[in-house]
């Protein structure tokens, strides 16, 4: 392994552990703060219960984002020095803007988790309203960073150095306000499917089905309000993408030819030596028809770009499918729940559908973590678009090698760890049906 | 006199300090868990533990927004600090992670004590491995042993192994286990707190002689940082950290305890004021001066105009924060799905 796939490799592999636990940490807090407020408006204190519930998911879950997001803040550093060097001037607002809303959500949480017995219920309620915007705005204002990458601005190059930095116009890139807003949409979709398939769950055996209903029906109308969002904030993005990173988009389609009347390539495997895809469903016309609004109009393909400067589709098209195609695998459950629930005029709790929105919670975040790699393997060889390639920015560093093994260790420590607590605790709640306090 | 460059070297300057009191008492915190003593060792692991629950994730904060102030505000010197102290940084990183797992898993499992042994034990060893790693990092920048040729960062054991960082390594910890039992002292009552007050006697002790043992060996080791610490007016800086040391060991004797508390604070903020007085102008010692590792204007004026709007959310919610979980700390987490 060469050191610039190690560094690679464990960046990636942090980013996909770290997103999980940064997508909760922003779902969570939004169900928190709508279940205390339910509990406050309606004086049904199940409401206040299930959210209590949530306190230790919850917390592992944030105490582990946290540690995770400090290795990503200090492999910056670590595996990407010259990439930091160059940047930092620019996407620095960011972090630093990032970090005052999470020093906020982390103040806020601790409030909200330790302090039953110190605040009252409304005060508690109110700690989750900052919360929930903290989350949020950190999600938004970390994107940006990562928008910059994508459609670097506000700086001009001198001399192969960055000069005239406009700090603010950097922080508001052409990226930045879609991948933002679709990026923090799909955390609070994720989350409420992760939390729908646990409740599922539970209704499923029999436990809980009071309670586990109301949080089902909640976390599902969460979804339901958020999926056509989801599809207009992506169309949104597909736009920006055809417009500014012409390179992204046919990777991401497997357009290696550019063409008049494109077709839409759904799924098959990209063969970049053939320039074919293998085994896939093409819709003629549709790509150029997305992309430009014009059935005939011309797409730029793989080929219009000088060689060695594109993505390799192989990386990024079958992430794309992936990531529309859990949308739709959550779609049909959310129509499927609420159109029974329309019909009987309450919580469905068929054995079938409960067994299908199982199936259907992880894809929430797989549809995050789908849509994420699709943006970072979309934009290589280059780390900053046209500027800077990743191959520049690694550290000089040797020994990669086994800061990767070091931290996969880590990782898959903190994995084992976590699912023990979990899967620990659950089956003490299961055995006594109801867990006692203690001291 | 002070331009954007030193207004932000400031900045982090005080992140700085702000880690080592709130962070690094958490670390202290974890390295009295470990070194517990006498008949109420369980009670002693039992109160700090508990103290930390509430605080642990705010403390740690502090060290991104380190992180953050110095790749923003001097992109130059972050790169070439992450290139030259990639090993201690990486223990450091895996030791805050450790820790943080261990604490949550301790915490949330809620099995105090020992109840959990291996987890306690992670815990402690992460809490001591981690601020001498960090203590090494930092004390790295002045040692003198970093050098940059033709932008070419030295790495390798010698830049951050060596005598002076060591003992810096030391001094982080000590720093730390000074911190956490005079805390303590102010949140505990009866036998408990006479226990901590020990602990703080003895600890402030060590770190006076650390601190001592250290002037000689700087000298012999960091020429150019001792020249400029003892020198000049960073001297002051070191004046005062002993007067507050011998302070809080009187206020400690005569049980005064939030005064004892003061002093303490006073003590770390003195010790790391001179430390980064002697390292100004430079962020690397002789090698990297703050204005060439320092981002463009426009980005430091921004930087230093989003500040003053974080810090007007953050000052307050941080009061409330310690204002609620004041006193006679508690296992204050009820458990998950308790019917009330």
């Amino acid at each position: 392994m060469d050191k610039l796939v190690a560094a690679r490799a464990l960046m990636g592999v942090s980013f996909v552990f770290h997103i999980i636990y940064a997508t909760l940490g922003i779902g969570l807090p939004f169900l928190l703060m709508l279940a205390e407020g339910l509990a406050l408006k309606t004086g049904d204190e199940s409401w206040h219960r299930i959210a209590r519930r949530w306190v230790l998911p919850a917390g592992v879950v944030f105490a582990i984002g946290a540690v995770s997001g400090t290795i990503l803040s200090f492999e910056l550093g670590l595996l990407w020095p010259r990439f930091m060097a160059f940047s930092g001037a620019m996407i620095g607002l960011a972090f630093s803007m990032e970090g005052f809303a999470f020093f906020t959500e982390a103040i806020f949480l601790s409030l909200y988790f330790y302090g039953e017995r110190r605040l009252s219920r409304r005060g508690l309620f109110l700690c989750t309203i900052p919360l929930t915007l903290a989350a949020a705005i950190s999600a938004i204002f970390v994107i940006s960073a990562n928008g910059w990458m994508n459609s670097p601005s506000g700086f001009r190059m001198v001399n192969g150095t960055p000069s005239d930095v406009l700090p603010l116009r950097a922080f508001a890139n052409e990226a930045w306000p879609h991948e933002a807003l679709h990026g923090t949409l799909a955390a609070y979709v994720a989350t409420s499917f992760a939390v729908a398939g646990y409740y599922a769950a539970l209704i499923l055996k029999g436990r809980d089905t009071v309670e586990g209903k109301k949080a089902l029906a909640l976390s599902l109308a969460v979804a339901a309000v958020i999926a056509p969002l989801m599809l207009v904030t992506g169309d949104w993005a597909a736009d920006s993408v055809a417009k500014y990173q012409k390179a992204k988009l046919a990777a991401m389609e497997a357009h290696f030819k550019t063409s008049a009347a494109a077709p839409l390539v759904i799924g098959g495997w990209p063969d970049p030596e053939t320039r074919q895809v293998l085994y896939a469903v093409r819709i003629p016309k549709l790509l150029s028809l997305l992309a430009q609004d014009d059935p005939n109009a011309v797409v730029q393909g793989l080929d219009a770009f000088p060689q060695g400067t594109t993505p390799d589709p192989r990386l990024v098209h079958p992430f794309f499918d992936l990531m529309v195609g859990s949308f739709f695998i959550m779609t049909i459950g959310l129509g499927w729940f609420w159109w029974l629930h329309w019909r009987r005029k309450a919580v469905p709790d068929q054995p079938r559908l409960l067994k299908y929105l199982i199936f259907a919670s992880p894809f929430g975040i797989i549809a995050l973590e789908s849509g994420w790699l699709v943006t970072e393997f979309g934009r290589q060889p280059w780390v900053v678009q046209g500027y800077l390639r990743t191959s520049q920015s690694v550290t000089p560093n040797s020994g990669m090698v086994a800061v990767f093994t070091t931290f996969v260790i880590v990782y898959l420590c903190l994995t084992a760890g976590m699912l023990k607590l979990l899967l620990r605790h659950r089956g003490r709640y299961e055995a006594g049906g109801k867990e006692v306090g203690h001291a | 006199m002070l331009d954007p460059v030193s207004l932000a070297a400031l900045v982090a300057a005080l992140a700085l300090v702000l880690y080592a009191l709130f962070g690094g008492a958490d670390f202290g915190g974890g390295i009295w868990t470990a070194l517990a003593f006498g008949p109420r060792a369980r009670e002693q692991r039992e109160a700090l533990f508990n103290a930390i629950g509430p605080v642990w994730e705010t403390n740690h904060v502090w060290l991104i927004f380190v992180v953050v102030t110095l790749f923003t505000a001097f992109p130059a010197g972050f790169a070439a600090l992450f290139i030259a102290l990639m090993t201690p940084l990486v223990v450091a990183l895996v030791g805050i992670n450790f820790r943080g797992a261990a604490y949550a898993f301790r915490h949330y499992g809620r099995s105090s004590g020992r109840e959990l042994p291996f987890t306690a034990r992670i815990f402690e060893i992460a809490s001591i491995l981690t601020p001498f790693a960090l203590g090494m990092a930092v004390s790295a920048t002045a040692a003198g042993s970093i050098t940059i040729d033709n932008d070419v960062v030295a790495t390798g054991t010698a830049v951050w192994l060596n005598p002076f960082t060591l003992m810096g390594g030391v001094i982080g910890l000590c720093i730390c286990a000074y911190l956490a039992p005079v805390y303590m002292t102010v949140r505990v009552k009866g036998a408990l707190q006479e226990d901590f007050r020990n602990a703080s006697i003895a600890a402030g002790v060590v770190l006076g002689v650390t601190t001592a043992v250290m002037i000689p060996l700087a000298l012999q080791t960091a020429p150019e940082f001792s020249h400029r610490l003892l020198g000049s007016w960073p001297m002051l800086c070191v004046g005062l950290a002993v007067l507050a040391g011998v302070a809080t060991q009187l206020a400690l004797l005569l049980r005064h305890y939030r005064f004892a508390q003061l002093m303490t604070g006073a003590t770390v903020v003195f010790t790391l004021a001179g430390f980064a007085a002697a390292l100004h102008p430079d962020l690397i010692i002789q090698e990297m001066p703050l204005r060439s590792a320092a981002a463009p204007r426009t980005t430091l004026i921004a930087y230093l105009t989003v500040l003053p709007i974080g810090a007007a959310i953050l000052v307050p919610s941080l009061w409330f924060l310690y204002w609620t979980f004041r006193g006679e700390p508690a296992s204050e987490l009820p458990p998950a799905g308790k019917e009330p």
